[in-house]
């Protein structure tokens, strides 16, 4: 029952529903240069997350480190099946809301984004937990920590 | 957000598929960040026309919407492609990137874009007004156009871009709305330094804003003088380093004729001072090494201008590159025809450079090449070419710049 997991309360940015695992980092990110869109693999060699596949997962961050090329990469991603399935930020950047709007206008995927995050991510929660990331609502439940 | 009763037909599909696809992800985007309304825009200017940015799932999203017979409704520009449309073979592209790009120019076509293939459209058919409303993406053009003109416009993405230029709107929210353009931090330059402001401090500057000022407006205050090129150079260093859409700089800059209207009355959040220690601590943060054997030369980022032509036109007459080196000078097609027509691409390819036009380095694939240290007197270049380029990057003048494409080394100073 969804009802008796621990549940974090943050702001939906772009809606979706998702389960999954959750891959969690408490340095910011730009998919510009910092994933391989062929395999959703993170690439950028100063982040702590490289080597890292974001593919399918939730990906909780501080927040994206925009080019406004960004929705190039996240797209290709999204279009080999690649990029995260939702994404959680302490503070949302527009670059990543319009990555989830463009994606589902023109790829029919809806990628979930919640920010408002309180605090350093890691202090909530680790990769492997299993999460539920609600975009409209902006809830996060913890169905099972690592 | 309140939309009208012609924006409400457009959802609804009486203007066609690519007109209700594209404003419904602007009005999703201004309900995000709370925009009360849509506001014409005067011009488009469209970042994902390189393949490297758009890739296939360009092709796939511009042709779609070619397709369905979208067409732009603003004048629209675009960003440098991923090849030297006539000299592509020069650079050693590969022949499948090349078709790829060639596919993207056709779509755009199509739809109307006007190909500048440039980041600086305001020097070509792109110039904005003064308190303009703009959909623009490249954040050097942003910057530029938002701060050195002050006309109006957010840091679009690639491909909401396209949506602004399709039905010619954008969410009036951020930066245009003018509360939202009130400066934040107050950069002051020490009396020292502004007394003897070099050239190629300029996109030092703008590196050290950018990384302290984060997400806020920045002013700057102590620059006498500053030209078109100095600005376009300032800028670009800090929207790449911090992504900074908008600065205001005292006495230079249309929003900012003093201190005070720069911040709209409010006092400055931060303060911080610079002098000579801050600009040469991040010139020395600008280099990833010390420096030595020079492979590639890169001038033109942001794309030159026919007064930078010129100035390289002069330090490169009579001389001679020095074999075993690259010197690459990046401009769009407008410039480049004036600059031809004015002798200087004569006097630059005697000399062994080469003219790169409608892309960059950081645009191309260049793994041919085998490039292992570059030198350049882009701040935003040296922020990205350690990444895009992989190559060990040394900042400095221009002079300098030029100087090591002659003897072929650079030496950090």
């Amino acid at each position: 029952m969804s009802s008796s997991h621990e549940r974090i309360q943050a702001k939906g940015c772009a809606p979706g529903d998702f389960e999954g695992e959750a891959v969690v980092s408490n340095q910011p990110f730009g998919f510009w240069q910092g994933i391989d869109p062929l395999t959703g693999i993170v690439i950028d060699k100063r982040h702590d997350l490289c080597g890292t596949s974001l593919k399918g997962k939730a990906f909780i961050f501080p927040y994206g480190r925009g080019s406004t090329g960004t929705p190039g990469i996240f797209l290709e991603a999204v279009r080999n099946k690649c990029a995260p399935a939702a994404i959680v930020n302490v503070t949302s950047e527009p670059m990543i809301v319009m990555c989830a709007l463009l994606a589902e206008a023109f790829f029919k995927v809806q990628i979930p984004i919640v920010d408002g995050l309180k605090g350093n991510p890691l202090d909530l929660l680790r990769t492997g937990d299993r999460v539920r990331v609600n975009g409209t609502t902006g809830a996060i439940e913890v169905i099972s920590r690592v | 957000m309140h939309l009208t009763d012609e924006e409400r037909r457009i959802l609804d599909g009486a203007f066609g598929e690519p007109q209700r696809i594209a404003l419904s992800v602007l009005a999703k985007l201004g309900d995000a960040y709370g925009a009360d309304r849509m506001v014409e825009i005067a011009s488009a200017h469209i970042v994902g026309s390189s393949y490297q940015i758009a890739g296939e799932a360009g092709i796939e999203i511009y042709g779609q919407l070619v397709e369905q017979g979208a067409r732009v409704r603003v004048r629209t520009t675009c960003d440098p492609g991923s090849i030297d449309f006539a000299r592509w073979r020069t650079f050693k592209t590969p022949e499948n990137y090349a078709e790829r790009q060639i596919k993207i120019e056709e779509l755009l076509r199509r739809m109307g874009v006007i190909p500048t293939w440039t980041c600086t459209p305001y020097t070509t058919f792109n110039v904005p007004r003064f308190g303009e409303d703009l959909g623009w993406s490249e954040s050097s053009a942003v910057v530029f156009a938002n701060s050195v003109i002050g006309a109006r416009t957010n840091r679009l993405a690639a491909y909401v871009d396209v949506c602004a230029a399709l039905v010619g709107r954008v969410p009036r929210f951020g930066l245009h709305l003018p509360e939202c353009r009130r400066g934040e931090v107050l950069f002051e330059l020490a009396p020292d330094l502004s007394d003897s402001f070099e050239d190629h401090f300029f996109p030092v500057l703008g590196y050290f804003v950018g990384q302290r000022t984060g997400d806020r407006i920045p002013v700057i205050a102590g620059i006498r003088h500053a030209t078109f090129d100095q600005l376009k150079a300032f800028g670009a260093a800090a929207a790449a380093s911090g992504s900074v859409a908008l600065y205001h700089m005292v006495g230079v800059t249309p929003e900012a004729r003093t201190v005070e209207q720069a911040f709209g009355g409010r006092p400055p959040a931060e303060r911080i001072a610079i002098g000579r220690r801050e600009i040469i601590v991040t010139i020395e943060q600008m280099s990833t090494d010390k420096g030595g054997a020079v492979d590639i030369v890169g001038l033109g980022c942001p794309h030159a201008s026919i007064d930078q032509m010129q100035r390289y036109a002069a330090l490169l007459q009579g001389r001679r590159v020095h074999t075993g080196t690259e010197l690459w000078i990046c401009a769009n097609t407008v410039v480049e025809d004036m600059a031809r027509k004015m002798g200087y691409v004569d006097t630059i390819e005697k000399a062994g450079a080469k003219l790169m036009v409608g892309t960059c380095h950081n645009d191309c694939p260049l793994g041919a090449w085998n490039f292992r240290r570059l030198v350049t007197d882009s701040g935003k270049f040296a922020y990205y070419t350690p990444t895009t380029v992989g190559t060990e990057c040394v900042f400095t003048s221009t002079e300098a710049c030029i100087e090591a494409a002659l003897t072929g080394q650079v030496i950090r100073s």
